[in-house]
């Protein structure tokens, strides 16, 4: 269990290593002056020796290297060329922003694929299987941009209905509750339009499951018994189903993640997406290394999770070896 | 699937101008939902005509077009070029006394032309030209007749083609056809340098096995670990939006499906009683791994790639869009990505942004279904029916 453990976080480790070399290679390797990747060209003679002092830039490569890990260890990501504000900063303002999107669309995108995938189980050959088969490949084949963009272009410009940009109105509104409510009106096409591209993969998947564990042998036993139908579904066959779907279900972040950046671009919300496209953008390496870093951090992480929480969610693994049967 | 390909290719042939030429005013919409938009305007002068009239019943357009030339048979002491307003008023368009040939230039736009109106530089000289609906004429007025007279004026209509024109005035149907090829070309070439490295990768692991095969396995899963959005973003951003530099990027990322797929079937295929007999006489492994294997494989690694090429192409459209592609090349993402930034929105030009998505959303599909049945050829057990 253990040995299992120290593999799992030597990998993890080693990601964020391979990340950070990344960051590290790649801005030096650019053409033209490895220096101005890390020193804003525009700043002052003072404050450019300062900074060289202190990311160490007339000390050899493997010495600066050892500086660059340790700095991405404690989050002391420099400041950035576009603000002259730290970078950790930046980013601490928009990682809720970014959580708060990937939280509820990851939720409710998984909610509504179990929840249909379950039922198109239930009835096989039906019309809701059909349905699901269906839009959940047409989903997969559509941009997530288009989705959002049409989204946009029908319910915010040509009906009125949700606002065309931004996280919060400007200015906000005063109050707890009516910020709150200001906030969700914001969130609510990005997060519904990531749910629509999503729910159809998770439909899929959760009705393979249901399919296999709803022709074993123990439920045509417990419908012989007379156990209710959805006692039968929910209570036994969908439980058996559970570590798979936890897993996926962290599993699939990176994939958020991704769609996230989209997503933030397209209706300009406040987070770290936007803020590694407009880095990138606008030549701003120390905030780009940083927001990368900061998303693989969250992929790690999440990997690490999905691995504890099947373990976890499964007692055959969890009891495994030490007990039970 | 080859419709497209056919309309990819053949398409672009029908037009006689390059993309790139702006053929309307900016953002208008197609023919047939044109509304009351203004049809083009061309009315010429020619031969020794000194009087024309036309019907005007829309809005002023964006901007005229007033070319030609004029020949008299001495110089004229005063001769101008002139538009009659319906009520009667005249606006006088080009000078023409004090030399014997004349060459008129003008576009409706210029700061000379609004200065000679008498307006500021910041007016608008339609309006000024085109006040209200009604009859219109243009006349040369002079003490001399013309002798000879070569003159048009026109205005762009207020629509335009199949699909309407973009914010720079381009045919967006034109450039919808060209993005057919960026798209395919993309998307096969990365799916296609991904399948190579796959399957050779899938290959070698899983017919050597032991450290080498847990090594390559080692790496696949780093790479899965890492967001790929993300890394191609800050990889194109750093190196430079060339298109084979997108082709490069996306394959080298791509390559950890088909190798897992082919390492699995080439683990129960060497268990294989024929690969035991081929080893038992001492055949070479790079003869196993070619002569045999590899033609197991390329069904499904068939499959693999039809099913891959969606995924390039989604994340090249994706690229394009956020910004980090050529911008000299046209592709469907671009579109997208200029319909967002240049402010299709605030002009509500839907046939901007509705073709190219749906035209990547159409190729998506199409290799989907191609590359399900080719799934299903090569693996039996996973067709709905499941005749096995």
């Amino acid at each position: 269990m253990r040995s299992y453990w120290f593999r799992r976080i030597a990998g993890a480790a080693g990601v964020l290593l391979l990340v950070v070399c990344v960051n590290f290679f790649l801005f030096r390797l650019m053409p033209g002056d490895a220096v101005s990747s890390i020193v804003d060209p525009r700043f002052s003679p003072e404050a450019k020796a300062e900074l060289r002092n202190l990311f160490g830039l007339d000390q050899p490569v493997c010495t600066q290297f050892l500086i660059y890990v340790r700095r991405m260890l404690t989050f002391d990501f420099g400041l950035s060329f576009l603000s002259q504000q730290p970078v950790w900063g930046e980013i601490k303002s928009r990682l809720p922003n970014t959580v708060a999107l990937l939280g509820s669309a990851m939720l409710l995108s998984a909610a509504l694929g179990t929840w249909l995938g379950v039922q198109a189980a239930r009835r096989r050959g039906g019309r809701l299987e059909r349905l699901v088969l269906f839009s959940g490949s047409v989903s997969f084949s559509f941009p997530s941009f288009f989705v959002q963009l049409v989204l946009l272009l029908g319910l915010a410009y040509w009906l009125p209905l949700f606002p065309l940009r931004g996280s919060v109105s400007i200015p906000p509104p005063t109050g707890a509750l009516a910020a709150a409510l200001d906030y969700a009106w914001h969130l609510a096409l990005p997060a519904a339009s990531l749910v629509m591209l999503g729910f159809g993969s998770w439909a899929i998947y959760v009705r393979n499951l249901m399919v296999k564990a709803l022709g074993d042998d123990y439920v045509l036993a417990a419908r012989a018994r007379g156990l209710s139908e959805r006692s039968i579904v929910w209570r036994h066959a969908f439980r058996t189903t559970l570590p798979p779907i936890v897993t996926i279900f962290l599993l699939s972040l990176p994939g958020v993640l991704s769609g996230a950046v989209i997503t933030e671009t397209v209706f300009s919300l406040h987070g770290v997406g936007k803020f590694l496209l407009d880095s990138i953008l606008g030549h701003d390496y120390p905030a780009a290394g940083a927001a990368f870093y900061m998303l693989a951090l969250v992929t790690v992480a999440a990997n690490l999770a999905a691995d504890a929480a099947y373990r976890l969610a499964d007692p055959r693994i969890r009891l495994g070896r030490n007990g039970g049967d | 699937m080859i419709a497209v390909t056919a309309a990819g290719i053949l398409g672009p042939m029908m037009f006689s101008e390059p993309a790139s030429t702006s053929v309307a005013r900016p953002f208008a919409p197609p023919l047939w939902a044109s509304g009351d938009a203004p049809p083009p305007l061309r009315v010429t002068l020619s031969g020794n005509e000194t009087e024309t009239a036309f019907e005007w019943r829309w809005d002023a357009p964006e901007t005229i077009t007033l070319t030609g030339d004029v020949l008299f048979s001495s110089p004229p002491a005063s001769s101008s070029l002139e538009l009659v307003l319906p009520d009667g008023g005249r606006v006088t368009l080009a000078g023409l006394d004090g030399a014997r040939r004349r060459h008129i230039d003008i576009d409706g736009r210029d700061l000379d032309f609004r200065e000679r109106l008498g307006l500021s530089p910041f007016d608008d000289a339609m309006k000024l030209l085109f006040p209200r609906n009604g009859r219109y004429r243009l006349v040369i007025t002079g003490d001399i007749p013309p002798e000879q007279v070569e003159i048009e004026l026109s205005a762009p209509g207020g629509a335009w083609g199949f699909l309407g024109t973009d914010q720079r005035g381009r045919d967006v149907f034109h450039l919808l056809l060209l993005g057919v090829r960026v798209s395919l070309l993309v998307g096969i070439s990365a799916t296609l340098l991904a399948s190579f490295i796959g399957l050779s990768a899938g290959l070698t692991s899983g017919y050597v096995g032991g450290a080498f095969d847990s090594l390559v396995m080692r790496l696949v899963d780093l790479l899965l670990s890492i967001p790929v959005l993300p890394i191609l973003m800050v990889i194109v951003g750093i190196w430079g939006r060339g298109l084979w530099q997108l082709v490069l990027v996306l394959g080298l990322f791509s390559w950890m499906g088909s190798a897992r797929t082919i390492r699995s079937m080439v683990l129960s295929l060497r268990e294989a009683c024929y690969v035991e007999n081929l080893r038992s006489i001492g055949a070479p492994t790079r003869y196993i791994l070619f002569r045999h294997l590899l033609p197991e494989a390329l069904p499904l690694l068939l499959a693999t790639v039809t099913l891959g090429v969606p995924g390039a192409i989604l994340a090249e459209a994706g690229l394009s869009f956020l910004g980090l592609s050529d911008p000299r090349i046209i592709s469907w993402g671009r579109m997208l990505h200029e319909a967002h930034g240049f402010g299709a929105f605030t002009a509500g030009a839907w046939w901007l942004i509705l073709p190219p998505g749906l035209g990547i959303a159409l190729i998506c599909l199409i290799f989907l279904d191609i590359g399900r049945a080719l799934e299903e050829k090569a693996d039996p057990r996973l067709s709905a029916g499941g005749r096995r």
